[in-house]
């Protein structure tokens, strides 16, 4: 069986698509420190579960949100608060672990995710033939309530997309449609029935396209 | 064919319960050669660990099940270059992720059946500008969608580099399953491509 050229541009595309990974930190020094202990090694550190370990970083996750929130409460009014909250949520969705409640990117199973977590039921497209496909989506919590995140990726870019309906007393937010803050742009506008607000590190020409993406639906 | 990896790698298909760290035991004067055999295979275990289940927090988990495994196996398990210990580890994260997958309920989307999932249709070999961005998007989709007995080869054969014997004996798969598995997965994604070509509106 020789693999023809195909079969070589082929695999040469897969290991772009998937290279290869880096154990995080953490797992590493677990295991290391599992067969320490099983061979009867004392170890310095205590051993820390998985499962431990994610209560720890919920905990730390946790105290930033109640020390982020603190601090907004005492030093912003509310246009600013907003895109302040939308972008500490972008920068938490990072951190690994947070990024997707449902990790699907068919919309069809994204969509109907979000039924009975909130009460709309937002539109979901994906934009994958356009090179923004869709990763998941993640319930949030933005602007004194819980908010729909859709979460699309350009390359090794995440780009966050939170909405909720303009009614109901929601605040839009105001202020300017677009911001750049520790290397992160905001853009911000209301269509239809929703209020948008979308964050990423991606170039702002780009993040600007796909927005446009959104609004045309 | 029936050369059967459980016979090669000891431990690889424990029952979950089993493999918990309480009584894991390792001798002392064995640990050395596990931090020299398995330990340099973490990143390929993780990296194995992630593209089968597609999340970051769940590969993690099952690296971290894996290795207990791999301890509480480890003196059953009779090789001591750097190399050998890498199929080993692969095999254990392998079936790790199938059982915490099964614990879990989590069901994958169809049943793998061999004739259900053969192709029929005529081999076609459209040229597929790789390059296109919108075939490395459909491309992802496409190995998302793949079931995971083709995703499995896929990963190993491709990002693993490993032999067909290999992958054989860490799926305890014929050898000549694996390759026509591979082969079917393959056409697959290049089919998946094939479309998009033709669909420029897509």
């Amino acid at each position: 069986m020789t693999d023809s050229q195909s079969d070589r541009q082929l695999s040469a595309a897969i290991r772009e698509e998937m290279p290869p990974l880096q154990a995080p930190a953490a797992v590493r020094r677990r295991v290391r420190e599992a067969a320490r202990r099983a061979a009867g090694v004392p170890t310095s550190h205590r051993f820390i579960s998985a499962r431990g370990g994610r209560w720890l970083a919920l905990a730390a996750s946790l105290a930033v949100v109640a020390s982020l929130g603190w601090w907004l409460g005492l030093s912003h009014a509310s246009g600013t608060a907003l895109a302040d909250q939308v972008l500490a949520s972008h920068v938490r969705s990072l951190m690994p672990g947070h990024l997707t409640d449902v990790l699907s990117s068919d919309q069809h199973t994204v969509k109907p995710w979000f039924n009975g977590k909130i009460d709309y039921s937002p539109p979901v497209p994906d934009f994958a033939g356009q090179g923004f496909p869709l990763i998941g989506g993640r319930l949030d919590y933005v602007g004194g309530r819980p908010v729909a995140a859709l979460v699309y990726g350009r390359r090794q870019h995440i780009i966050n997309v939170f909405l909720w309906p303009v009614s109901a007393g929601s605040r839009a937010g105001g202020g300017s449609p677009s911001r750049s803050r520790q290397g992160y742009h905001e853009l911000h506008w209301t269509s239809g029935d929703y209020t948008y607000w979308v964050a990423s590190d991606l170039a702002l020409p780009e993040l600007e396209q796909f927005a446009e993406l959104v609004r045309r639906g | 064919m029936t050369r059967v990896g459980a016979l090669i790698f000891p431990g690889i298909n424990p029952p979950l319960a089993e493999s918990s760290f309480e009584g894991a035991d390792l001798e002392p004067n064995e640990l050395e050669r596990f931090e020299a055999v398995v330990l340099p295979h973490l990143d390929a275990a993780y990296t194995l660990a992630r593209y089968l289940t597609g999340d970051t927090q769940e590969a993690e988990d099952v690296v971290q099940e894996a290795a207990l495994r791999a301890v509480k196996y480890f003196d059953g398990f009779r090789g001591a270059a750097v190399n050998d210990g890498r199929a080993w580890l692969l095999a254990i994260v392998r079936n790790t992720a199938h059982s915490l997958r099964q614990r879990g309920g989590v069901v994958t989307a169809a049943t793998f059946d061999e004739e259900q999932h053969s192709d029929s249709v005529a081999d076609e070999d459209p040229a597929v500008d790789l390059d296109r961005k919108e075939s490395r998007a459909l491309l992802r989709e496409a190995i998302a969608q793949l079931p995971a007995e083709f995703r499995e080869v896929i990963v190993l054969r491709e990002i693993q580099d490993l032999s067909y014997q290999e992958i054989s004996d860490i799926t305890s798969t014929p050898v000549g399953t694996v390759m026509s598995r591979l082969s079917r997965a393959r056409k697959r994604l290049r089919r998946a491509l094939g479309r998009a070509g033709k669909e420029p509106g897509l």
